[in-house]
């Protein structure tokens, strides 16, 4: 195997992650579990940026994405509840 | 002889990325699932920085270093978080 093989079949699973931690972070009732989810999925999409030759999206992303979302994602649980729909 | 270097370090990357990715799905608690990011950041970043080796282009490896600091910043206030809340 060659390394544009091992590339492609890294992009392959990094694909697959993305698509795993989106669900995840769709159906997780546990607020704290999905705000990770969502961390993975803007990690893992950074990383196909930098895949696709946009170095300077990838920056962005990971700048907003996994730095800024997660902290104001974990503000805003603090602030309202931590599992969905407990007190309903 | 690189190239070989650099198949052998994307093949453990992926393994890597393969069981944190089990971590993450299972884990019982929301602090194995931070633990499970640290993880899969740890491993990203020096899959930019092999890439950026193999494509040959500086810009990759500011990437991997900016990645780094800030998915530190994210991981911190998981932690602090799960310690007495942000």
């Amino acid at each position: 195997m060659n390394i544009v093989t091992w590339l492609n079949l890294v992009d392959l699973l990094v694909c697959l992650v993305v698509i795993i931690s989106a669900i995840g972070a769709a159906v997780h009732r546990n607020l704290l579990a999905a705000t990770v989810f969502a961390g993975v999925v803007s990690l893992a999409i950074s990383f196909l940026f930098l895949r696709l030759a946009a170095p300077d999206v990838a920056m962005t992303e990971a700048a907003i994405g996994a730095g800024l979302s997660t902290v104001i994602f974990l503000i805003a649980v603090r602030r309202t509840e931590e599992v969905e729909g407990k007190d309903q | 002889m690189a190239n070989l270097l650099l198949e052998l370090a994307l093949a453990i990357g992926a393994a890597g990325t393969l069981l944190a990715v089990v971590r993450l799905v299972k884990g019982p608690r929301a602090a194995s699932r931070a633990v499970a990011l640290d993880v899969l950041t740890l491993i990203t970043m020096p899959m930019m920085a092999a890439y950026g080796l193999y494509a040959g282009r500086q810009i990759y490896l500011d990437v991997a270093l900016v990645y780094g600091i800030l998915s530190f910043l994210g991981v911190t206030a998981l932690a602090r978080y799960a310690d007495r809340g942000v």
